[in-house]
């Protein structure tokens, strides 16, 4: 029997689009070893994604075409598999796990139901017998009173415990290969480590093999035995993992290494890719003291200026009403929380989903309306503002969404959507003024300003949150809140605009509040951390004091929830 | 692509998306074929109307009654010797003036009444709920009757009468989609920037369920022309005389038994290259209003 479950050699895939041939992999060749994980890393659009997709013939024909190459599983090519056979391999010998928890379950079915049906399907067994063997496997994923959950609904279910769900259906059949296809990026920090641990002692438990693709070096450290990582379609680098996390040969493995903020680092700037390398992969000489340089901790005094203070915010939402339409029961998303907010400074607020501090950020711009409270801004109560008013108050302060394929009107061209604010303050004498005016802030988010005519699907989602960026600067603002504005970027990316926004910060005197589910991010970014649990402001200080004595335990859960897979600090090592 | 420098960058005005898709559907030869064809029948229809070509479409010879089609009646003549070339001409001046206005009428009816209860909610939007599930309940003839013979059979009358009922099937998913897109975060981000709710209404929300509006155009165009028929069968459509195809349609009911089959294949394709036309115009400009399919 061969050492390895899969081996891939020299697979080409090609996508016909309207524009050409796009060679999404350019040849590759690795091997899965049996019973070990193997982590495929890159950046969105460097082909990791098709290549697994590959693996289970998955890729749609046309447009995608593999146009070369064997993938052997247990030695039989899978390239020129027909689609019976591929049918019996998949979700029995090869199963696969998606990114997205919330889709990647069918909403009208319960969770056992669909857990049975890959049962049912591969091995035969009656509804009752796969209903059974549904519960077991919920309990084996750590999914509470299983029996009762079995019969759950995917919308009652947390995004964590829809992940587990989506475990559970995968090792249903105990497969010999399990692909794991971003499986944490959609989720929390703290969820993110639970679901590591349960993939390392499932793997453990079945001997599976695991392909474990990710865009974040430091999830796998933990999990992977070997390491791939793709560039463009082609693979720049592979190894064991203490080989590549200690000794990276390639700039781009560098680069990632290097570029994710950890909490034990305080460095003025996060370094990127492109400190290591060239777009096309040429290695460049870096300045390793440059790179680390420290950030010069701004120290808060107590009479430093205030810009917002918040003062026993609340926003309760009706949960149940009587018949007489009588509120009974309230959902305390935000309940009596008070802080300041400093001039030029920056207030990380973090916390796991559900703990308000999204209704938060969107209370204190009055994109909600506040249950009770005060918002003191500059002075100003901001709740019992009319209409006029708020508008006056929207050009001072801005907000940076999460999502930004969603933030972007899709029929609008970036140059209108930044010049839109540009009109509704009468900012700007005519329209060339405002042309220019745009021009100027794209490049400064940088972009080239000839883009200002296309259309946001033109643009990837780190170009997309410039975009977003460049437009809540156009009223020329003073207070800009980012709602998890990096969460759904890649590492190398999320690098990039956190250093974009530290600059303008800079530049133009902004105060931020930041808020994030990701404390080593947070750490970084923020002179202040507020921490949110249930509602609450659980524990607040300087950054630094926060991570190095933290007094709350839900504080040091999050704490220890963060990656710390990387064994040695590429660039310290280095400099010694 | 080729980037222009920075001075002769077009403007990126805020009617870019209209002003691209015209470009993007010059590009279309569907598109500009259908739309052509639609011009041409908008055309015949003024010039009918203004009784400036086929004159002779009222005129009666007893004479030369159901005349097969020849070289003076290319298609033929009807029971009253009138030349059903004019007579179909002339239906089109009829047809486009309900087909165009009457799902018109209701369009504008159907997306403001959708947007409002969609965007506000509440007590719009129950209001604007009642209101429709009301005109819903009533069968949709006896309505359109009642209207007819309040108003009186005639065109204007086919126009209110198919733009005050048409309008509720559009206005139940104008307001489901404003429902989904106002929470969405492009809707948000224009309302943190100032955005008030008419922008937010009219030049967000609006350009992003557009294409469910022309699709409904289309559907409606075809099935008022369809309805014309029917009323003008029951005595409630056009007054007796006037030309129409529903009338050339319904009145070969009879004719087809005697072999005279002119009048309903004239008819039925000068009905056919418009509805055609128009569905593949529609086609063409809602690819061209979404900019995702740009260089397609």
């Amino acid at each position: 029997m061969a050492d390895n479950i899969i081996e891939i050699k020299d697979l080409k895939v090609d996508f016909h689009t309207d524009d050409g041939v796009v060679h999404a992999v350019k040849g590759i060749s690795f091997d899965i070893p049996r019973g070990k994980t193997v982590g495929l890393v890159g950046e969105s659009g460097s082909g990791k994604s098709v290549t697994s997709l590959t693996a289970m013939k998955l890729v749609p024909n046309p447009p995608g075409e593999i146009s070369g190459g064997q993938i052997l599983f247990e030695g039989k090519d899978l390239v020129k598999a027909s689609e019976a056979e591929m049918r019996k391999i998949r979700g029995n010998k090869i199963s696969m796990i998606f990114q997205e928890p919330m889709t990647s379950l069918n909403p009208v079915f319960t969770v056992g139901d669909q857990i049975a049906e890959t049962l049912m399907l591969h091995q035969d067994l009656s509804k009752d017998e796969a209903i059974e063997k549904a519960i077991e496997l919920l309990d084996q994923v750590g999914i509470p009173n299983p029996s009762t959950r079995v019969k759950s609904y995917p919308h009652e279910m947390s995004g964590g415990q829809r992940q587990r769900v989506m475990i559970a259906m995968a090792i249903a059949c105990e497969p010999d290969v399990l692909i794991a296809d971003e499986p944490t990026t959609a989720l929390d920090v703290t969820i993110q480590k639970q679901i590591l641990d349960l993939l390392a002692d499932l793997q453990k438990k079945y001997g599976m093999s695991v392909l474990f693709i990710t865009h974040d070096l430091a999830v796998i450290a933990d999990i992977a035995d070997e390491v791939v990582v793709m560039y463009r379609g082609d693979i720049v680098e592979k190894g064991s993992v203490s080989d590549v996390f200690n000794k990276p040969q390639h700039p781009y493995t560098k680069g990632l290494l290097a570029c994710r903020p950890s909490l034990d680092k305080n460095p003025e700037r996060l370094p990127t890719v492109s400190d290591f390398m060239t777009v096309d992969g040429k290695e460049i000489s870096y300045d390793i003291s440059a790179l680390l340089k420290e950030k010069t901790t701004r120290p808060i005094a107590d009479d430093h200026d205030v810009l917002l203070e918040i003062k026993n915010v609340k926003k309760h939402f009706p949960l149940k009403k009587n018949f007489f339409g009588k509120v009974q029961n309230w959902v305390k998303a935000v309940d009596d929380v008070s802080f300041k907010v400093r001039r030029g400074r920056t207030l990380g607020l973090v916390g796991e989903s559900g703990c308000g501090k999204t209704t938060l950020g969107r209370t204190i711009l009055r994109l909600i309306e506040p249950t009770a409270g005060e918002i003191i801004y500059d002075g100003k109560d901001l709740v019992g503002m009319n209409r006029q008013e708020m508008r006056e108050m929207r050009k001072k302060m801005q907000i940076i969404f999460q999502d930004p394929y969603a933030s972007l009107n899709p029929r609008m061209t970036i140059g209108s959507a930044i010049m839109e604010p540009m009109i509704i303050h009468n900012i700007g004498a005519n329209k060339a003024d405002r042309l220019q005016k745009a021009g100027d802030l794209i490049e400064k988010c940088g972009l080239p300003r000839e883009m200002l005519n296309r259309y946001p699907h033109e643009f990837s989602g780190g170009q997309r949150q410039r975009i977003c960026i460049a437009r809540a600067l156009a009223v020329e603002p003073e207070f800009i809140i980012c709602d998890e504005s990096v969460s759904a970027l890649d590492v190398s990316v999320q690098a990039q605009i956190l250093n974009l926004l530290l600059d303008l910060q800079e530049e133009f005197g902004l105060t931020y509040i930041f808020i994030s589910h990701d404390l080593a991010v947070v750490k970084f970014f923020a002179d202040e951390l507020a921490v949110m649990n249930s509602g609450q402001v659980v524990e607040m200080a300087d950054a630094l004091s926060i991570y190095q004595a933290p007094k709350e335990d839900y504080t040091k859960k999050l704490l220890s929830a963060i990656p710390k897979g990387i064994p040695k600090d590429l660039l310290v090592t280095q400099l010694q | 692509m080729i980037e222009p420098n920075s001075d002769a960058l077009p403007a990126a005005s805020p009617n870019s998306l209209w002003t691209d898709a015209f470009r993007r559907l010059k590009k279309d030869k569907v598109g500009m074929i259908s739309l052509i064809v639609i011009v041409i029948y908008v055309l015949v229809a003024i010039l009918c109307g203004l009784d400036l070509i086929f004159q002779n479409y009222s005129v009666a010879d007893d004479a030369r009654s159901y005349l097969a089609p020849n070289a003076i009646n290319w298609f033929g003549t009807d029971f009253l010797g009138r030349d059903v070339l004019a007579r179909a001409a002339h239906g089109t001046y009829t047809s486009m003036l309900v087909g165009l206005l009457g799902p018109g009428l209701s369009v504008i009816i159907g997306v403001v009444l959708g947007a409002l209860a969609g965007y506000f909610g509440g007590r719009t939007d129950a209001l604007v709920v009642w209101f429709y599930t009301t005109v819903d309940t009533i069968p949709y003839i006896l309505l359109i009757s009642a209207f007819a013979f309040v108003l009186g059979p005639g065109l204007q009358t086919l126009c209110i009468v198919f733009g005050l009922t048409g309008w509720v099937g559009l206005c139940r998913l104008v307001r489901a989609e404003f429902l989904k897109h106002k929470e969405k975060e492009y809707v948000q981000s224009a309302r943190a920037l100032g955005a008030g709710h008419m922008r937010r209404i009219f030049r967000h929300i609006l350009p992003n369920v557009l294409h469910i509006v022309l699709i409904q155009f289309s559907l409606a165009f075809v099935s008022v022309i369809k309805a014309e028929v029917i009323l003008s069968y029951l005595g409630l459509g056009v007054e007796a005389g006037t030309p129409s195809w529903g009338v050339m349609i319904s009145d070969a009911k009879l004719e087809l038994s005697r072999g005279v089959w002119w009048g309903l294949l004239t008819a039925t394709l000068f009905m056919f290259f418009l509805v055609l036309a128009l569905n593949l115009f529609t086609s063409a400009l809602r690819d061209a209003l979404d900019p995702k399919l740009k260089g397609k």
